[in-house]
Order: C-alpha cells, then sequence, then structure tokens
C-alpha cells in the first residue's frame, strides 16, 4: 500500500480522502455555482440555479462521512478546536440552513433572486473560512491554553488566506467540470477553470510562502496534483473545440482533486491517533457501500430518461 | 490520564437545554421524514392501483397528494432535518465530547452505514422531487420504496446506537459491536419511533390534504386513508411498557416517581400522545370525521410536545451516566474516580481560567476550575438547574458533606471526583457566590473530616 495509506488507520484515512473529496465536488459546484449565477444570466446559470439547492443536500450529505471519519483520525484534535471556537463554530449550522432556504429562494423567485444568491455565498463563504479555520487549529496545541486563556473565538495564522484562495481556485474549476458535462456551450466554462487553476496556483505560491511544506514521501503526491492540474488545464484550452477534451480534463481534474487532498492531510498524518480498541461491523459497511452505490446508481438510471423539471 | 477538553460557558442556559433543544427538533424532523417516506409510498400504491372501485375517484388525488407532500419533505426536513443533525453532532461536542467519542469508537462502522442508507435517502428523495411527475409508475413507486426503506434503515442503526447508551449489555472496548447494537432497549425503541413516524406523517399529510386545491368531499377521502397510518398508535403504550420494563432498574423507579420532574416529563409525554392517540383512533378512524388544517397542526404541535417530552426522559433515564456503567455525565469514566481522588480533579488541566482576576483567592480559582471540570455540563452557576441555587439553604458543613458523599445525597449523581482540597474550594466558591462575589474572601483551610467522608462515600 502507498503512503499515506500504509499505516494502521491506512483504511480509515482512505476513507476520509475519498469522501472528502467527493464532498468538495459537491461544494465546489455550489459555492462557484452561486458566483456563477449571480454573475451571469445565461441558459447554463439558468439550469445551474435549479440545481443548487440538490447539490448542496448532496454536498451536506457527502460531507458527514468525513466528518466521521476525521474524529476517527484526529478526535482530541478536532474535538478541541470545536471548542475552542465555541459559539462561533456551531454557527456554520444556521449559516447553512440560511444558504440553504436562499437557494431554494433563488431558484423559485424572480424577484428575490439577487439577494437570496449574495445572501447565500456569503453564508458558504463564511462556512469555508470557518472549515479552514478548525483545519488549521487542530494542528496548534501548542497554542490551545493561551487561545482558551484570552478567550479568543477567532483563529487566524499567515496559512489561512492563502487557504482559502487555493480553495476559491479549485471550487471554481471544479464547478466548470461539472456544469460542462450538461451543456454544449462550454467556452466560458473553460475560461473559469483556467482561471481557477491560474488562481489555485497564486494561492499554493502563497501557502508555501506563509509555510506549508510537503516533504518525504508526500512530495510524490505533490508530484502527481502538479501532473494532473497541469494536465486539467492544457485539456480546459482544447475543451472549446474539441469534446472529447472533457473527458481529459474531468479525469485529470478528478486525480488533482485526490492528490490535493492528499496533499491538504500529509503535514498531519503523522499525528493520527492509534487505533482506539476493537470495533465491528466494518462487513456491515462494505456491503451497505456496495448496495448503496448500486442504489444509487439505480436511481440515477431511473431518472436519466426523465427531462428534469 | 483523564483527557482534558476546553470547556463552554453557555450562560444561564444548562448545557443539556442547548444540545436537547437541537436534538428534539432533528430526531422530529426526521421521524416526520421516515413516516412521510412510508406513507407516500402506501399513496402512490393506491394512486396506481386502488382497492377496487370505490378507489378509482380518489387516484388523481392521491398522485397529488404524494407530489405535493414531497415537496414539503424536502424543503422540511431534507434541509432542517440533515443540518439539525450535523448540529447535534457540534453540540455533542460541546456538552461531552468524551461522550460521542466513545459512541464514535465503538460503532463508527455502523455510524458509517447509517450515512450510507442517509446517502441513498437523499438520493432517492432528491430525484423522486425533481423527476417525479415525469416518471413512469413502476420507476415512482420503485423510488418511493426505497426512499422509505433507506429512512428507516438509518433509523435502525441511529437506533442502535442511541439505545445502547442506556443499556449497553457489554462494556465498550470489547469489538463486541453487535452485542451492544441488539441491546435490550433497541426492539422497543425501534418500534415505538416507527409508530411514532407513521403517526406524525399521518398527521402532516392531514394538514397538507386541507391546503389542497380539491372539495370537501374529496379532501376527507384522502384524510381517511391517512388516518389507518396513524392506527400503529394504539401500540405504543404496550411498546413503551416493553421499553420500561427492559431498562436497568434504577431508571426505572427514577421516571416512575424516584424524581419528580422526570414523572412530570413521563407524564406530558404520555398524556399528550394519548391525545393525539385517541383523536386519530376514536374520531379519524372509527368515527371517520374530517380533520381541519389548523386541528391537524394543533395535533402536530401536541406530538411535538410528546416528541420533546419523551427525548428528554431517554436523556435523563441515563443519568449519572451518559453511557451506562462506562462515562458518567462528567465525561469521567468510572476506573478514572480513583486516581482524580488522589491528584485532584483540575491537576493534569492545561486550561486556565477565562476569568482567572474575578476570583479574590488561589482557592475560588480552584473552585472555579473544579466547577467547570466536575459540574458544568449539567448545571450553572446561577441560570439553570444552579448550584448557587440548589445549595443555598444548606449549612457550611453539610454543603461540604453533601459535595463529597455526592452519589449519596442523590443518586443521580456520579461520585465526586476529585480530592478533599477540592471540595473545600468548591463548596468556598458556592458560598462566596452565594454572597454575592464580594471582592474580598478569606482562604479556608480543608476541614479533615471531607478526607473521611470522601472515603466513606466510595469511588462508585
Amino acid at each position: 500500500m502507498i503512503w499515506p495509506f500504509d499505516g494502521d488507520r491506512g483504511g480509515v484515512l482512505a476513507l476520509f480522502v475519498a469522501t472528502l473529496a467527493l464532498h468538495a465536488v459537491f461544494a465546489s459546484y455550489v459555492v462557484a455555482g452561486t458566483a456563477y449565477v449571480l454573475a451571469r444570466k445565461n441558459a447554463i446559470a439558468d439550469e445551474v440555479r435549479t440545481r443548487l439547492p440538490f447539490m448542496l443536500g448532496c454536498g451536506i450529505t457527502a460531507g458527514v462521512a468525513p466528518l466521521l471519519f476525521v474524529q476517527l483520525l484526529h478526535q482530541k484534535r478536532f474535538y478541541t478546536a470545536n471548542l475552542l471556537l465555541g459559539p462561533r463554530w456551531l454557527a456554520v449550522v444556521p449559516a447553512l440552513i440560511a444558504g440553504f432556504y436562499g437557494l431554494y429562494l433563488a431558484k423559485s423567485s424572480e424577484r428575490w433572486r439577487r439577494i437570496a444568491l449574495v445572501a447565500s455565498l456569503a453564508c458558504f463563504a463564511f462556512v469555508a473560512w470557518s472549515w479552514s479555520e478548525l483545519h488549521e487549529l487542530m494542528s496548534a496545541d501548542p497554542e490551545w491554553a493561551a487561545i482558551y486563556g484570552a478567550g479568543e473565538r477567532f483563529y487566524a495564522d499567515a496559512q489561512l488566506a492563502p487557504r482559502l484562495v487555493v480553495l476559491a481556485g479549485a471550487m471554481a474549476t471544479q464547478f466548470a467540470a461539472v456544469a460542462a458535462w450538461s451543456t454544449t456551450e462550454r467556452r466560458g466554462l473553460a475560461a473559469i477553470a483556467v482561471a481557477g487553476r491560474g488562481v489555485s496556483l497564486l494561492g499554493a505560491l502563497w501557502l508555501w510562502h506563509a509555510g506549508f511544506a510537503v516533504d518525504g514521501p508526500a512530495r510524490g503526491w505533490l508530484y502527481l496534483l502538479g501532473g494532473a492540474a497541469a494536465i486539467d488545464t492544457a485539456a480546459w484550452l482544447v475543451v472549446p473545440r474539441r469534446d472529447r477534451a472533457l473527458h481529459v480534463a474531468t479525469g485529470a481534474g478528478a486525480a488533482a482533486l485526490l492528490a490535493a487532498v492528499v496533499v491538504r492531510e500529509a503535514p498531519r498524518v503523522a499525528l493520527i491517533e492509534p487505533d482506539h480498541g476493537p470495533s465491528g461491523g466494518v462487513l456491515a459497511f462494505a456491503i451497505a457501500l456496495v448496495l448503496g452505490a448500486a442504489a444509487i446508481a439505480w436511481v440515477i438510471r431511473a431518472i436519466a430518461p426523465s427531462p428534469p423539471r | 490520564m483523564v483527557p482534558h477538553y476546553p470547556v463552554n460557558d453557555f450562560g444561564p442556559l444548562m448545557k443539556g437545554m442547548v444540545i436537547g433543544g437541537v436534538g428534539i427538533v432533528h430526531v422530529f424532523l426526521a421521524q416526520f421524514a421516515i413516516g412521510g417516506g412510508m406513507l407516500l409510498w402506501y399513496f402512490e400504491r393506491l394512486a396506481q392501483r386502488g382497492p377496487g372501485r370505490s378507489m378509482a375517484a380518489e387516484q388523481p388525488d392521491a398522485r397529488k397528494l404524494v407530489d405535493g407532500l414531497f415537496q414539503v419533505l424536502v424543503l422540511v426536513s431534507f434541509v432542517l432535518g440533515a443540518l439539525t443533525g450535523v448540529a447535534i453532532w457540534f453540540t455533542t461536542i460541546q456538552v461531552g465530547a468524551r461522550t460521542i467519542g466513545l459512541m464514535l469508537d465503538e460503532f463508527h462502522w455502523l455510524w458509517a452505514t447509517e450515512w450510507v442508507c442517509f446517502s441513498v435517502e437523499v438520493v432517492a428523495g432528491y430525484a423522486f422531487v425533481r423527476c417525479g411527475p415525469r416518471l413512469a409508475d413502476r420507476a415512482r413507486s420503485r423510488l418511493l420504496a426505497l426512499y422509505a426503506i433507506a429512512s428507516w434503515l438509518s433509523l435502525f442503526f441511529i437506533n442502535g446506537i442511541l439505545s445502547w447508551q442506556l443499556t449497553p449489555g457489554t462494556p465498550p472496548g470489547e469489538g463486541r459491536v453487535w452485542a451492544g447494537f441488539f441491546n435490550a432497549s433497541f426492539w422497543p425503541s425501534l418500534l415505538y419511533r416507527t409508530c411514532v413516524a407513521m403517526a406524525l406523517a399521518a398527521l402532516a399529510a392531514c394538514i397538507v390534504i386541507n391546503t389542497m386545491n380539491l372539495d370537501r368531499e374529496r379532501r376527507a377521502a384522502l384524510i381517511r386513508r391517512a388516518s389507518r397510518f396513524a392506527a400503529p398508535i394504539a401500540v405504543m403504550p404496550l411498546l413503551a411498557l416493553w421499553y420500561l420494563a427492559v431498562i436497568p432498574e434504577d431508571s426505572r423507579s427514577w421516571l416512575l416517581g424516584g424524581s419528580m420532574p422526570m414523572l412530570m416529563f413521563v407524564g406530558i409525554a404520555a398524556a399528550a400522545s394519548l391525545l393525539v392517540g385517541l383523536y386519530a383512533i376514536v374520531a379519524l378512524l372509527v368515527r371517520r370525521l374530517y380533520i381541519n388544517g389548523a386541528t391537524a397542526t394543533l395535533l402536530v404541535a401536541l406530538a411535538f410536545g410528546a416528541t420533546a417530552a419523551g427525548e428528554f426522559v431517554r436523556e435523563g433515564a441515563r443519568k449519572p451516566y451518559t453511557v451506562r456503567g462506562a462515562l458518567y455525565s462528567t465525561s469521567i469514566a468510572p476506573g478514572e474516580v480513583a486516581g482524580l481522588r488522589a491528584s485532584g480533579a483540575t491537576a493534569d488541566d492545561p486550561y486556565p481560567l477565562r476569568d482567572a482576576a474575578r476570583y479574590p483567592t488561589a482557592q475560588l480559582q480552584r473552585g472555579a476550575k473544579v466547577f467547570r471540570t466536575l459540574c458544568d455540563a449539567c448545571h450553572t452557576m446561577r441560570g439553570a438547574n444552579a448550584l448557587v441555587e440548589l445549595s443555598r439553604s444548606w449549612t457550611d458543613d453539610q454543603l461540604r458533606l453533601n459535595i463529597a458523599k455526592l452519589q449519596h445525597t442523590k443518586s443521580f449523581m456520579p461520585p465526586f471526583a476529585g480530592n478533599a482540597d477540592d471540595v473545600e474550594a468548591i463548596a468556598q466558591l458556592l458560598e462566596w457566590e452565594q454572597a454575592n462575589a464580594p471582592r474580598s474572601w478569606p482562604e479556608h483551610p480543608t476541614p479533615p473530616q471531607i478526607a473521611r467522608w470522601l472515603d466513606e462515600a466510595g469511588v462508585k
């Protein structure tokens, strides 16, 4: 098994990485899609607008799994960071509820469309910022006692802002990759995808300057990320002229996403907690996963011939 | 070493109220979603086949109800229901991080299985609401069946984990996950919740039917059909008795009179359920009366009250544990108490006080840390379940004695997990708070009898 999935908790880490990547696909569609619908008025924007609540539902559902697995890998760190941010962290839930209903309002009302989208985007930006903040705080154990004593509810280290820039760029590219499959007018989306990669690259340089480092076996994943992102960008440049390039862009984009999640986790792989003891039920989960995937595939097939409302 | 986590103060709100508020809303909405899936599947089958000629006229209306009610289900349950589920996780961390950690350590694969079921439920649900009206009958029926089965399985798995907290059967950490999952209260709890889910769905359907643009006769026909779905409410008293029979004896005696507040909540849950049940069975099923939107809404509100009281009872029955026999409500394991009696409750606590300057002596600061570690999970200083008020009439020695022998003072309290100096520190803190926190306060030496009282009380 390759690093970092070769340790005792490799299976859980693999599930965490896979489900976080899945969550990122939906979350990216929602955040960048909301911004797109705000900025553009065209057929793609109309289509995206009707899909946003569904995609947010999928994003939240997909997000539950990495939330579960991170508690197995970094239980103490995750709980401590939750508690340090306290009520401010809990605010992500009402923010998501407000954002969710905002998307429904934007879908159903022309009159309230713009204000609902702005409000939803603000809510999602707050959630993205809070998650990045929590991620940073989880690894800042030497500072925990001082943060608690001072009653701080915000944590901003040098890596937070560049991390958000990387995220914003990646979300734009990911959104373009999903949206492009339901349209033939892909020129604008290709421009967004390429620009997104550019923003991510600038953010990554900033992040590196701020102290983010990847060493040892994690470098292989960094090279994979760089290579996949380069192929993805090159494919996007061809997408407006050749439909088949979208397959390449999607494949390379998926590889880049998975590699990016591993690179994101790399600095804290050494911090993963040992197994807390024997537990059963893995077979039930494996069976449920296979049956669940089959059921979802059947649903997609069942509704495919039916054009969406 | 006992793991210490930062502790947040929610002002006058007892922490249980924070998680209770979120949890009750979530449970109510989740049960509505589960029952709703079953009810809509039932109506879809009626719409497609119809039992004989009498149903023929109702078929288009049944189809209309399915499409209309599913919109409500998605708008209310998928959004608020799903997100309050996430909120429960976050609030539980705020109240008892070790408890949720222990549950995850024990059941993470079954929790992940529940997530798979929930994912199928969400995909099937959204697929139906988006494409249902354009799908062929067979696909509609199958999609609804998938939704109903997945949502009930989601209840199946989460019910095993939650019921384990009160009746774990086997100690956690031994890898006997199925023995813990199918614990003594698993089946009565699962069947009871299933009946509640069906009744809730029937009542919610009655509200939606009243908003449909149909004449009264056609609405009445739909209401009669929906009412049948509330019939399982009749067996709920038997299931409640079954549940009471299998829970630990001390919990049962506490619910049935040992604790007045708990008895009151049992009474509220029973009375509200009885009222809903009587109306559903006598008025709707037997006399086949019409129910208007306002009455149906009132019954749903009553059902919410019953759910709230029932969840309070379920949570309260576990005291002094959060996981019976494994973890006290203070997030301290029974096996750790003896060590804390020797070292002190806060010796390893790395977190400073946020308001240390407020306390005039080191002893009061220690008392504040003891309060934070041992009391804050269930009590506030001056708000809900306030320690200042609970102990106001006690004499100095009575206060020390009651704290030192805590598990004997009240049977639903855990043993005091600190040493004699900790007892004196928290006693002084309470007296200082009762005196309205004066600027100066003398340091008090720890009376020697406290150590004796602690020894007499034991660590269990």
